[in-house]
Formats: structure tokens, C-alpha cells, sequence
């Protein structure tokens, strides 16, 4: 008892954000006989207000040790990605404002789903036992699904929808199947306990299928390829804050839970910060190979693109591979490479989807011929989309090639050279598309005459905000690498 | 004074945040003076540091570092800046040749629309070339050597209007990709086995271990692989002569003078390493003869007056590649500085040509495409209307032709001789005769355009004048350049004493030996300096036999296969999109493909797998099955065709693929184990 209550005064923005929940679903039926707009912008108001306080309370460092009798880490990893979190969140709420596909919307379900899955990913961040992996990757995974079809009415919003359903529905099941056989190995449910237990014992071959299992549910979460095939259809028909959401905030999640199960469940710290595995199933090859698998078909499937929904799925798919290369280094180093990807991927990512949703908003389309003539109608969208996709690119200035460097840093430094070496060259076909896109926006004419595009206040508060770190990045790698450095103080670390 | 160092990058680059932000609302005179300004508040600083610190006596030697930050801590990398001969040397000629092309541009582009925006990328890239020979590490030459390609990639597409620009923005772009894939490869094997990337650090550690080959010949093959996509060099070539299609004096500053000789610095940078390595610096030298005669046979038969220029630097990389190569890392340097004048001079001649043949089109009242104003086919005669751009264009060409004393005479010789003087007899063949190719094709050039009578009709000559002060000053003073840089590398055989060579050589062998002189042999030298001369010569005078009469004759030759084959530059593009471009579209085409046919393959197969389920279950159970596959079908009917591919995303078909998957990885797992 004294346990839980010690716990809850470390659980601040979790708690924030399960109170601004409660207050949302009070206004929204409380203002039910308001104007659209009017509700609209309370609600939002008190959403902005909720994930603002969560995200200044999750600041500062990390408490260590563990909350509720062992479930969450309240460790570096979760401290670092706690405010990525928050952070996602503001900016897909805020992208809701200027989605086309949300204009009339009402928002009392958005803004209540946002939060409960916000909480929800900083549960999976810091779940260090199985129960507590799977309650909330599955409470993130709900929360997703109505989310994706919350345009109830548009039939591609609902397969899409479905799709992911059904999908994930196989994908969670799977792996809860493989944790159970887990706890059937070990007899405990603590990630440490089964750390121990495996490093006392070896498991034999039915850790294998442990593994894979349990990466089926994983590679579902961060969309690695052959657990992909939901994700370009999930990305075209989900609206456009909603895709930009899912491909930074569970993408991250499902990297902390990886992080968490291999390298705390199932390797164990060696010397100068390495891990190695133990329970006598060597899995870095595992992770090898999803990362090569992963990162080629998502960069050759990117280059037939037509659609910039699909292509930034594609592209989302890739970069997961490449943050894999991170995970594949089994050292401290990694575990700080794959949290500094993730950062910067915040920025750069939602930077190409705000462009997504400011170009959809006046053209109407998804697809890139679209994009034609964007430079004559408005210079500053392309430019800007320009900072972002040579950030995806991992071309320098731009912040894109800290995340990159890093990685492969990582990679280089575990003797993987050969994985850095592919990693590399992924990224010079990944400049073929998106190199597409910014030479339809600058070079194609358009379709006659196109007025010149007037901008929000908000639209360019937005452009700002993430423009400029992708621009005055390549300064800050002190910064980067200090929160990488407590990023890798794991529970066991610190 | 140490102090002051950033802020010979930082000027550049705080007018390039100037003029790209506040650009529009300043007016164009305001734009010029913020862009020259700034790069002429840089020169004046690197000249500060030249004559306090390095013209002093030992100034050879003089170091002027600054860190600022610390910038990748984990990889003990600061965000470092330091000055010595070398960077002392390439700072000087990016700020001062930068600082002519900037007078020019204002002349140049002061009827362009985007006037602001183009002065912004050429501050932007200044800034970014000085980081890239003032960076103290690999990483910090690695932010400006991926920076000045980015403005160049900006620059080469700056008509993007005109199609073939925007085409090859794009070349440019991705074949670099391939040299820079290298480069940073070098960067980390070189980190992983020093564990600095500081140059002193490195160079002192291969020196001081000896170290020979091994990873050194692999750093440095993967370095110049970096170095020939931006240098240009085969088979990485192909960006360079389609980049002409910026405006001129981007050609001028950056793919002749500036951006595409930092390959070799970076390999001049690396003197040790690839001293080390002879594996290495035999495969530098093969690549650089081999670009200078391939390049130089190319540019032969070039009609368009850019294009010519544009192999002609190719060929000169080539051979400062070779000087590289066979370890004359200064001549290299020595090379780039007098090419950096002379070519920039023929650059911004055949610019200031072109203006002139534009605007007398215009004021004729023709509407003739651009390509046909670059067309020396339509021009000659011009040195009567454009005297002083004729006449500097002349001096440049017998600069680079190598005619004593002109500059390209000393560096070009001192290439030539140490190739056979380090027993490169075959290199040194082609090199000499991509001598006399280089003086024909010049000369060639300056007949068909300058000399004879004027081809472009007589509507059109009554226009012709000669261009701006603006213009015409950077030219007299870059011919002036290309008549005296040379005195400054003049060899002992001729009673100097290599200046520039000494000057150099402790910041190239930082950290290590220069390799002991070899014995002079005067007697050779004075033979090959003659034979190079007479060469030289011998090309001039086959152009001038051949077009001082008929400078169009060349089209009598369109029977000839050698002829076409060069005039298409031995279809080299031709071959790179049938293989190279296509079989990559291909594959990944095939590949994803195939990803959709397994899934549409486990469609059929999946359907049957769940009627036989469904039988085996319950009707509920067989009920709600169904219910959601045809639910799905529905929507999939519905939806319209284009998304047919999508639709194949059937859920079971996903379940089935997995399981695949699965086993396939369960295989891959034992096999690793």
C-alpha cells in the first residue's frame, strides 16, 4: 500500500493525463447543446491544457527504481520518452485543428482517445513485466483502432480501421501467446526475474519461438517489415494527424518495449556496456535480419510510390530498419542511438505530415501530382518541406544526420560494420524519393493558375516549431547526447 | 587574432541568413552589398592571418586552431576550426576567386527575378566551403562537403523553370549520393580504428605507428570514392558537365573553381594516410590520368561553348588527381590554385559571351532557345565587339594550354614531371597527350568564338557589345591571376625554389615525414619541360591549321563513327540509364511486385483455409468469420479500381504471410545460432 502511494507521486503525468481525461469527457457531455466550434475549442483548450501539464511534469530526471510493486520502470528510457510522448500528442492535437478531414468533426472522442493513448504509451514505456507489457501495448492498440476509424462515416477510414483490427488483434494475441510460454520457462512475470531465471538456466529451443513470437507483436507496433503489411493501407486511410501520431508515438513505444524485453528480459549487461544474450538463443541475428528486411523493402517499395500517404508509410518502415541497426548493436551505445533517432524522427516526421496536411487542405489530394507547383504558390511550404525530407534523408546540415550517424556509430562500434555499410547505402536509394517529391513541388507546374497559398497562425507556429530544430540540430550534440546518456540509464544501470 | 577565425565562415553564412529571410524586402543593391561585402570582409580576414602569421618567417608551419563547442562529445569531435598553409591556401582562393565571381554575379543576374535568392545560396555555399577546408576533423568536412553540395544541387536547379536544369539538379544529386555513401563509410573506419577524427590526430598516429595498407588502403579507397563524386571523376563524372545548366558564374565558382576541387584537397588533407597506402594512391593516380585523357577527348568535339569548359575541368581534375596520386600532393594543390584562376576566367568569359549573345538576340528581336545562344556554332568573330572579354579569355586559354610563363605552365609541368620522375611512364604518356588534346580544344574554342567573322546573323551583330565593368574587371584581374599565379611554384630547374611547395608541405605531412627529395636530374627535366612545351605548342597549331579557315568544318566529320562516338560522349549516359538507373527501377519495381503478388497468392490460398475452418467450426463461430471477411469484400467491391492493390490486404492473407515469415525467421535464427 505504502508502495502504491510512494508510486503515484512519481507518476505525475500519467495522472495529469488520466485527470484531464475525466475532465474532457465531463465537458464534452456537458457541452453537447454547445455551437461545433465553440465545444471545439474548450475541449481542445482543456486537452492542450491536460498534455502541456503532463509534458512539463515528465521534464527533469528521472526518479529510478521501480513503481506499483515492480511494473513500471520509472528509469531513464521512461524519462526521455515520456516528454516525446506528450510532445507527439500536442502536435497531432494540434494538426486535428488544420486537417481537412476533421474540419466538422466533433472532438470530444478525438481529444479522449489522444489522452488515453498518450497515458497509455508511457504505461508500455515503462512496463518491465509481461502482464503490464501486454495490458498496455493492448490499451495503446484500442485506442489506435478507434482512432484510425473515427471518420466513421468514410468507407477507407473504416477498412482501414478493420484492417488494423484484425491485424493487431493477431499480432497482440501472438505475442501474449509467446509471454505466456515465457512464463511457463521462467515462472515469473518480472522482466528481471526472467533475466535471472534464463541466465541460471538456459531455455532450449522453445525460447526460440518465445522470440519470435513475441517479435511478431513488437514489429506490429514499430511496423517492421514482414509484420508491415497493415501499414501503408492503416497510413492512406486513417486521417492525417492520426497517421502522423502513429508513426512517431507508438513507433517509439514499440522500441521501448523492445528495448525493455531483449535487453533487460533476455540478455544482461557485460562489461564497458554491452549486453549479451542470455538463456542460450543468440537473437542478434533475429534482429539483423528484420533490420536489413526492413529498411530495403521499405526504401524499394518508397520508390513506386504515388501517393504521399503511402510513400511516407513506406518511408516510416525504413527508418524503423535503420533505428533496428540501433538495436542490433546490443550495447548501451545502441539503446541511446535508437532514443536519439527517435527524437529527432519526432521533428522531421511530423514536419513531412504537417506539410501533408497544409497541401491537403487546398489541393484535396493525397497524391503527389498534387504537389505540382507548390514553389509558385507558396515557397515557404517548400522550402520547408525541403528541410524535412533532407532530414529524413540523413543529409547534413540538417538534424536527420545525427540520428543517422549515431546509429550507425552504434553499429560500427559492436563490429557490425557491414550492417552501417548497408544502412548506408539504403540512404542513398532512400534520396531517390524524396528527392521525387521536392522536384514535383519546385520544378512541375501545377494545373494553370493556382492562387498563392495564405497561411494560419497556427500553420506557421507549427512550421516553426519544427523546422527550427531540424535546422540548428547539428549544433546541439552535447544536448542529444545527454539525453541519450539517460536514456541508457535502464532500471538495473543506473 | 586567433580569436577571430569563426568569423571568416560566419560572415558568409550570417549573409546568407540575411539576404535568404529579409531578401525580397531589401532591394537588389542592398542584396549585392550584403553578399560581396561579406565575402569581401572574409577575404580581407583570411589575408589578415596570411600576412601576420604565415608570411612571417617559419610561417610555414604557423597553426591558428579555435574550438568552439564541444560538439560530438562521445566521439571526442568539437566543432574545431584551424589554419595552416594548406586551408591558409584554399581559404584565399574561395574568399578571393569567391569574391570576383560574387563582383560579376551582381552584373550577371541583375535582370533575374530571384536576384536575392541566388546571392543567398552563393553566401550559403561560401559558408559552407569554408567549413569544409577550415574544419579541423573529418565530421566538421563532412557537414561542409555535404553543405556546398546541397547549395549546388539549389544553384545547378536555379532555372528550374527550364526542364534539363531541374533534370540535372536531380543527377547531381543522387550520383553524389554514391561518392558520399563512401565518404562517411571513411569516416567511420577511420573513427573505429583511431578513435579520433581530428586530421593531426590521425596523420600523427599513421606516422608515428607506421602503419602500412590494411585499413589505411580501405579508408583510403572509400575516401576517394567520396572524392570522385565530387570531384568528378570516373565513373562518377557524369553529374558535372550537365550541371552547365546553372547560371555561369555558379559554374565559374562552383564547379570549377571552388566545390569540385575538394576532392583533391580532402585527398592533399589525407596526404599521409594515402602516403601509407600505396594501393590506394596507385588507384587516385590510374582514375586521374584516366578522367584527364577521357575528359579531354570528350571536349574535342563540343559545340556548346560551357560544355567544352565544363570536360576541360573534368580533364584538369584528372590531373590534379594524378599529381595526387603519384604523391605530389602539393602540385595537386599547386594545380587547383592556378586552375582556380584560369578556368574561372574562361568560365566567366564564355558567361559575359553569352549575355552578349542573349541580349543581341533579344534586341534583334530573335527567340532562339538558349542552347543555340551557347552554340560556338553560331558565334566568331566576337573579340571585334568584346575586346576585353576576348582578349582575357585568350590569356586563360594559353594559360591552361600550358605556354610559359603562364601559370598553368608551371603546375601542369611540375605534375607531368613528377609522374615520370616517380617511374609513371605510362600515366605520364597519357597525361602528355591529353596535353596536346588541351591546347587543340582550347584553341578551337577561342577560333570558333572570337576569331573569323560572326555567324549568328547580321541582325544580330549589330547588338553585340561588350559587357559591364562589373563583369569585365573580375576578368581582367583573374587573366592577370592566371599570367602571374605560377611564379609562386616555380621549380628549381628554372631557378626557383618551389615556393607553394614548401609552404605546404608541413600541413600536408602534419604529423609526419615528407618523403626525402629524389636526386635532381636537370638534364631530363629541361627535356620533358621542353617536350610538354613543344606539345603545348603542337596543339595550338593543329587547331589553328585546321579552323582558322573554317571553323564549322567539324560537321563534314558526322559520317565518322569516332566522331559521333565522341560527340556523345561515348554514350556513357546512355549506358547508365540502360543499366545502372533502369535495373535499379527495375529490381525495386520486381521486388514490390512481388510483394504484392505473395500477398494476392495468399489471398486464394487463405480463402480456402478459412472455409475449411469455417466447416470445421460452429455456426456462430463460421458466422462471424464470415460476417468480417464479407465485410470486407463489400468495401472491397465498392472501392474503386485504382485501389485494387490495397485491397489485396486482406487480413487472412497478412496472418498467412506471417506465419511465413515466421518460420522463415524461426530458420534464420537456428542457422545463426
Amino acid at each position: 500500500m505504502s508502495d502504491a502511494l510512494a508510486s503515484l507521486g512519481r507518476f505525475l503525468p500519467e495522472l495529469l493525463l488520466m485527470g484531464a481525461l475525466a475532465v474532457v469527457i465531463v465537458a464534452d457531455l456537458a457541452t453537447q447543446a454547445w455551437s461545433l466550434a465553440r465545444s471545439r475549442n474548450l475541449l481542445v483548450g482543456l486537452t492542450l491544457a491536460g498534455l502541456g501539464a503532463a509534458f512539463v511534469a515528465s521534464l527533469g530526471e528521472p526518479g529510478g527504481g521501480s513503481l506499483f510493486a515492480s511494473m513500471i520502470a520509472d528509469d531513464g528510457l521512461l524519462g526521455v520518452l515520456r516528454p516525446l510522448f506528450a510532445l507527439t500528442a500536442i502536435f497531432t492535437l494540434l494538426f486535428s485543428l488544420r486537417a481537412k478531414e476533421l474540419d466538422g468533426a466533433r472532438m470530444g472522442e478525438m481529444v479522449a482517445l489522444l489522452l488515453t493513448v498518450t497515458a497509455a504509451l508511457m504505461w508500455m514505456a515503462g512496463s518491465v513485466n509481461l502482464v503490464m507489457i501486454y495490458l498496455s501495448l493492448e490499451t495503446v492498440s484500442v485506442a489506435s483502432y478507434i482512432m484510425v476509424g473515427y471518420r466513421s462515416s468514410d468507407r477507407l477510414s473504416n477498412e482501414a480501421s478493420l484492417k488494423y483490427i484484425l491485424f493487431g488483434a493477431v499480432s497482440t494475441g501472438v505475442m501474449l501467446f509467446g509471454l505466456s510460454l515465457l512464463y511457463g520457462l521462467t515462472g515469473t512475470l518480472d522482466l528481471y526475474g526472467v533475466r535471472a531465471a534464463l541466465a541460471a538456466e538456459d531455455a532450449g529451443p522453445a525460447l526460440i519461438l518465445v522470440l519470435l513470437l513475441v517479435a511478431g507483436g513488437i514489429g506490429f507496433k514499430i511496423a517492421a517489415v514482414p509484420f508491415h503489411f497493415w501499414c501503408p493501407d492503416v497510413y492512406t486511410g486513417a486521417s492525417t494527424p492520426v497517421t502522423a501520431f502513429l508513426s512517431v508515438g507508438p513507433k517509439a513505444a514499440g522500441f521501448a518495449v523492445l528495448i525493455r524485453f531483449f535487453y533487460s528480459g533476455i540478455a544482461q549487461p557485460g562489461a564497458d556496456g554491452t549486453f549479451a544474450a542470455v538463456g542460450g538463443v543468440d537473437w542478434q541475428g533475429l534482429i539483423i535480419v528484420l533490420a536489413v528486411v526492413t529498411m530495403t523493402l521499405g526504401n524499394v517499395a518508397a520508390l513506386l510510390q504515388t501517393n504521399m500517404k503511402r510513400l511516407l508509410a513506406y518511408s516510416s518502415i525504413a527508418h524503423a530498419g535503420t533505428i533496428l541497426i540501433g538495436a542490433a548493436a546490443l550495447s548501451s551505445e545502441g539503446i541511446g542511438a535508437i532514443v536519439t533517432y527517435l527524437v529527432i524522427y519526432l521533428f522531421m516526421n511530423l514536419g513531412a505530415f504537417l506539410v501533408v496536411i497544409l497541401v491537403h487542405r487546398v489541393t484535396g489530394t493525397f497524391e503527389l501530382e498534387g504537389y505540382a507547383g507548390f514553389w509558385k504558390r507558396s515557397p515557404l511550404l517548400t522550402v520547408a518541406m525541403g528541410i524535412f525530407l533532407f532530414s529524413l534523408m540523413g543529409i547534413p546540415p540538417f538534424a536527420g544526420f545525427f540520428a543517422k550517424l549515431y546509429v550507425f556509430a552504434a553499429a560500427v562500434e559492436a563490429e557490425l560494420g557491414w550492417l552501417a555499410v548497408v544502412g548506408v547505402l539504403n540512404s542513398a536509394v532512400a534520396a531517390f524519393y524524396y528527392i521525387k517529391v521536392l522536384r514535383i513541388m519546385a520544378v512541375d507546374p501545377g494545373d494553370g493558375e493556382l492562387p498563392a497559398l495564405r497561411f494560419s497562425r497556427l500553420d506557421g507556429a507549427l512550421l516553426l516549431a519544427l523546422v527550427t530544430p531540424n535546422v540548428v540540430g547539428i549544433l546541439f550534440g552535447g544536448a542529444l547526447e545527454q539525453i541519450s546518456e539517460i536514456a541508457q540509464r535502464l532500471l538495473d544501470l543506473a | 587574432m586567433n580569436s577571430l577565425l569563426w568569423l571568416i565562415p560566419a560572415i558568409p553564412g550570417l549573409g546568407a541568413a540575411v539576404n535568404g529571410l529579409f531578401g525580397r524586402h531589401l532591394g537588389k543593391r542592398a542584396s549585392a552589398a550584403i553578399a560581396c561585402g561579406s565575402v569581401a570582409a572574409s577575404f580581407l580576414l583570411a589575408l589578415g592571418f596570411f600576412f601576420t602569421r604565415f608570411l612571417a618567417e617559419g610561417g610555414a608551419s604557423a597553426r591558428v586552431e579555435q574550438s568552439l563547442f564541444e560538439w560530438i562529445p562521445s566521439m571526442g569531435v568539437e566543432w574545431a576550426y584551424r589554419l595552416d598553409s594548406l586551408s591558409m591556401v584554399m581559404t584565399l582562393v574561395v574568399t578571393g576567386i569567391g569574391l570576383l565571381i560574387h563582383i560579376y554575379s551582381v552584373g550577371y543576374m541583375s535582370h533575374d527575378g530571384g536576384f536575392s535568392r541566388f546571392f543567398a545560396y552563393l553566401n550559403l555555399f561560401t559558408f559552407f566551403m569554408l567549413n569544409l577546408v577550415l574544419g579541423a576533423n573529418m565530421l566538421l568536412l563532412f557537414i561542409g562537403w555535404e553543405g556546398v553540395g546541397l547549395c549546388s544541387y539549389l544553384l545547378i536547379g536555379f532555372w528550374f523553370e527550364r526542364p534539363a536544369a531541374a533534370q540535372a539538379g536531380k543527377k547531381a544529386f543522387i550520383v553524389n549520393r554514391i561518392g558520399d555513401a563512401g565518404f562517411i563509410l571513411a569516416v567511420f573506419l577511420t573513427f573505429v580504428t583511431f578513435g579520433t577524427l581530428d586530421f593531426y590526430g590521425v596523420m600523427g598516429e599513421i606516422a608515428s605507428a607506421d602503419m602500412q595498407g590494411g585499413v589505411l588502403t580501405a579508408i583510403g579507397v572509400l575516401l576517394f570514392v567520396g572524392a570522385a563524386g565530387k570531384s568528378a571523376q570516373i565513373p562518377l563524372y557524369v553529374w558535372l558537365p550537365d550541371a552547365m545548366e546553372g547560371p555561369t558564374p555558379v559554374s565559374a565558382l562552383i564547379h570549377a573553381a571552388t566545390m569540385v576541387t575538394a576532392g583533391v584537397y580532402m585527398v592533399a588533407r589525407s596526404g599521409v594516410l594515402f602516403s601509407h597506402a600505396p594501393a590506394a594512391l596507385a588507384l587516385v593516380a590510374t582514375v586521374g590520368a584516366l578522367t584527364a585523357i577521357f575528359a579531354a577527348t570528350i571536349a574535342l568535339f563540343q559545340t556548346d561553348i560551357k560544355k567544352v569548359l565544363a570536360y576541360s575541368t573534368v580533364s584538369q581534375l584528372g590531373y590534379m588527381f594524378l599529381g595526387a596520386g603519384v604523391g605530389a600532393f602539393a602540385a595537386a594543390i599547386f594545380h587547383l590554385m592556378t586552375h582556380a584562376f584560369f578556368k574561372a576566367c574562361l568560365f566567366l568569359g564564355s558567361g559575359s559571351v553569352i549575355h552578349a549573345m542573349e541580349h543581341a538576340e533579344h534586341a534583334s528581336g530573335g527567340h532562339r532557345h538558349y542552347t543555340e545562344m551557347q552554340d560556338m556554332r553560331n558565334m566568331g568573330g566576337l573579340l571585334r565587339h568584346m575586346p576585353r572579354t576576348g582578349w582575357t579569355f585568350i590569356v586563360a586559354t594559353i594559360a591552361i594550354a600550358g605556354i610559359p610563363p603562364l601559370a598553368g605552365f608551371f603546375s601542369k609541368d611540375e605534375i607531368l614531371w613528377k609522374t615520370f620522375e616517380h617511374g609513371h611512364f605510362v600515366l605520364w604518356g597519357i597525361a602528355a597527350a591529353a596535353a596536346v588534346m588541351t591546347a587543340f580544344y582550347m584553341s578551337r574554342q577561342v577560333i570558333m568564338t572570337f576569331l573569323g567573322d560572326f555567324r549568328g546573323g547580321a541582325a544580330m551583330e549589330k547588338h553585340l557589345h561588350e559587357s559591364a565593368p562589373s563583369m569585365t574587371v573580375p576578368l581582367v584581374i583573374l587573366a592577370a591571376g592566371s599570367v602571374v599565379a605560377g611564379f609562386v611554384g616555380v621549380p628549381s630547374a628554372l631557378g626557383g625554389s618551389y615556393r607553394l611547395h614548401t609552404f605546404l608541405e608541413p600541413a600536408i605531412y602534419a604529423g609526419g615525414q615528407a618523403p626525402p627529395a629524389m636526386p635532381h636530374n636537370y638534364a631530363l627535366e629541361y627535356a620533358l619541360m621542353a617536350l610538354s612545351v613543344a606539345l603545348a605548342a603542337a596543339g595550338i597549331w593543329f587547331a589553328w591549321r585546321r579552323y582558322r579557315n573554317a571553323p564549322t568544318r567539324d560537321a563534314s566529320l558526322a559520317g565518322s563513327g569516332a566522331y559521333r562516338l565522341l560527340l556523345n560522349k561515348y554514350y556513357v549516359d546512355e549506358i547508365y540509364d540502360a543499366t545502372a538507373v533502369n535495373g535499379t527501377l527495375r529490381g525495386g519495381e520486381g521486388l514490390y511486385r512481388l510483394d504484392q503478388r505473395v500477398v494476392d497468392g495468399a489471398v486464394n490460398g487463405s480463402a480456402r483455409v478459412t472455409m475449411l475452418s469455417a466447416d470445421l467450426s460452429d455456426l456462430s463461430d463460421r458466422n462471424v468469420v464470415d460476417r468480417a471477411v464479407n465485410l470486407v469484400a463489400e468495401i472491397l467491391g465498392a472501392a474503386s479500381t485504382r485501389f485494387r492493390r490495397l485491397q489485396s490486404g486482406l487480413f487472412q492473407s497478412y496472418a498467412l504471410l506471417m506465419l511465413l515469415a515466421v518460420v522463415l525467421l524461426a530458420g534464420a535464427l537456428v542457422l545463426w545460432s
